[in-house]
């Protein structure tokens, strides 16, 4: 996909979008819609083909990028992925539920015995569950838009990288370098938790902009030092369990929580 | 250089005549800290403060800059102007001066000089501040205790008034102007004396003083320590956010959302950074905490003073605070003073 001319962008043949809507509560799709001042701009960039949001019409066989929204938590949206993979040249995954499985993703652990616990009768509404995961568990992901839920701009940044390449890199680091350059206190100096030591930086940390603690919602940077990360909690007299307990929102099926404990 | 002495009850008057011809920023109070901020009256000013958060290097290379705007759709520079704020930088210590003289040498002062840095440089006025080490100050390790230049005023406090030195025209007009500036007194400078022996006598001892730190570093580049050090480095970049010195960047483009148009954009990056040394193909020479780590220690307390002839660090311990992995100039230290006993052994 990347590399299409911007100077072409009037051009006849605009990338064609789909949307697709997973586990989620569609707040990251509202998101999209939610930047009204430059909506036109953007959607005048591409070929929208296909959003439940925005229209009934079925999802056509052609198109160029999908884009993801939501947790895989039935056999039905394992097999959506993996048909949006094979179709499109580009797959961007948006929010926390598609790129950490988020909030579906807390459920997790003995995730089939939940459904008995609220329904005497399981309805089979929802269609055959599996364990919530993650897109990037299913299939390759070329782009994420991290973060519950996604800014706006953030999205548009991505679309357009996908759209016409750029030499931005995506960073990996954590989240404390952007407090530092907010010039914020760092909670840890009034003995309070927060995820910002282990979790992918990007939002320009704006939980703590105003004035709450990081919970982690744009998952675990591939480079947290958590074995790291919980001896500086201890050194700040937080505990530890409820270091380890936050990570459980964003982070319960994330491989690398389970290894390093 | 030139001295006078003020009282200290002018000093608002001093700060509000900057602010008739200048944005003034100073350090204020902040939640549990200070940072520098425009002020808008002297009374928010906190001279008394022990350091910032942040550093004012941000005022000479903010965080985020423009270097040009741009047109996608026809490949061409539409401007690159950086508008200037003519500025002062009020109530800076001498370490955070001493920091900017080093900013100096890189930006302004080689062979290809920064426009963007040059242009802020020229239009910042620094009035210093004398003030007394906390437990994690070590600017006297490597000579950054006292500004020698880079300033244009630097006020010492004396008690109830200052000893200013003066050393450009532009501000000394000002000081002139809005205070009533007399000539210096043996007295005067007995003070001075004294209060340069409490603040030389304030320092933390516990902080080892290693000098041939630079040379020890030459020989244990291999030494398993740096795994130690930078096998626990978070991945944040708090060090080179809060480092008066770090000023390593990243340049990129970024479109608006039009698509059409966008601007290219510095920002300041970090060899802490995991993708800093990521090169075109995917390689990085940098690939983990211990390298990256290693490297700006290296950077820090070795290289520039080969360059340059003084260390990168100017001890002002901001990274002490900020790292939550307890990395900083004064581990590396501690950690030569023991390799030092051992080989006395």
């Amino acid at each position: 996909m990347s590399g299409t001319c911007i100077a072409c962008q009037e051009g006849p043949s605009a990338p064609r979008v789909v949307v697709a809507g997973l586990a989620s509560c569609f707040g990251c799709q509202l998101q999209i819609t939610n930047g009204e001042a430059h909506l036109m701009d953007v959607l005048g960039q591409i070929d929208v083909r296909y959003w439940q949001l925005a229209s009934s019409d079925p999802m056509p066989d052609e198109f160029d990028v999908a884009v993801i929204e939501g947790a895989v938590t039935t056999e039905e949206s394992e097999r959506t992925v993996r048909m949006l993979r094979e179709r499109a040249a580009t797959l961007i995954a948006i929010g926390a539920c598609a790129t950490t499985a988020g909030i579906p993703g807390m459920a997790a652990e003995r995730f089939m015995e939940r459904p008995g616990q609220v329904y005497d009768r399981v309805p089979d509404a929802c269609g055959a569950m599996i364990a919530p995961r993650p897109v990037s568990a299913v299939v390759d992901v070329d782009f994420e838009v991290r973060s519950c839920p996604i800014d706006t701009l953030d999205f548009v940044d991505v679309l357009q990288r996908a759209l016409y390449g750029s030499n931005k890199q995506f960073a990996t680091k954590t989240m404390c370098g952007d407090c530092k350059r907010n010039e914020t206190s760092c909670f840890y100096g009034a003995q309070t938790l927060c995820l910002g030591l282990v979790t992918t930086a990007g939002c320009g940390a704006k939980c703590v902009n105003l004035g709450r603690p990081c919970n982690g919602c744009r998952g675990l940077s591939p480079d947290a030092n958590l074995a790291s990360a919980r001896e500086a909690v201890a050194r700040y007299g937080v505990p530890v369990e409820e270091f380890d307990r936050a990570l459980q929102m964003f982070n319960q099926v994330n491989p690398a929580l389970a290894a390093s404990e | 250089m030139l001295y006078r002495v003020i009282d200290a009850s002018e000093l608002p008057a001093l700060v509000s005549a900057f602010m008739e011809s200048y944005e003034v920023v100073a350090p204020v109070k902040s939640e549990r800290g200070y940072v520098f901020e425009a002020v808008s009256s002297p009374d928010e000013i906190e001279l008394s403060y022990d350091t910032t958060v942040s550093s004012p290097k941000k005022y000479l290379l903010p965080p985020v800059e423009t270097l040009m705007t741009f047109d996608a759709r026809d490949n061409r520079v539409t401007d690159f102007a950086a508008e200037i704020t003519p500025r002062v930088i009020f109530g800076a210590h001498a370490c955070d001066i001493n920091a900017i003289n080093r900013l100096d040498l890189v930006f302004r002062d080689g062979r290809y000089p920064d426009p963007y840095y040059t242009a802020r440089r020229n239009a910042t006025l620094v009035v210093g501040i004398g003030c007394t080490p906390s437990d994690t100050c070590f600017c006297h390790l490597w000579d950054a205790d006292e500004a020698r230049f880079g300033y244009d005023l630097f006020l010492h406090d004396l008690g109830d008034k200052y000893l200013v030195s003066i050393s450009s025209v532009e501000a000394a007009n000002i000081l002139e102007a809005a205070c009533d500036p007399r000539v210096a007194t043996d007295e005067d400078r007995i003070e001075f004396r004294h209060a340069t022996r409490r603040r030389q006598a304030a320092f933390n001892p516990a902080i080892p003083d290693v000098q041939d730190v630079a040379m020890l570093m030459d020989a244990f580049h291999k030494d398993p320590y740096w795994e130690e050090l930078g096998g626990r480095c978070l991945a944040c970049t708090a060090c080179s956010a809060v480092c008066p010195t770090c000023f390593c960047f990243d340049i990129r483009d970024t479109l608006d959302p039009s698509g059409k148009t966008g601007r290219r954009e510095r920002v300041w990056d970090a060899c802490t950074a995991p993708q800093f040394a990521e090169v075109a193909g995917g390689h990085n020479f940098r690939a983990d905490g211990r390298t990256r780590v290693r490297h700006r220690m290296y950077h820090k307390l070795n290289g520039f003073l080969a360059n340059h002839d003084r260390m990168l660090c100017v001890g002002c311990g901001r990274c002490v605070k900020a790292c939550k992995a307890k990395i900083n100039p004064i581990e590396v230290l501690e950690f030569f003073e023991r390799k030092g006993a051992e080989d006395a052994r």
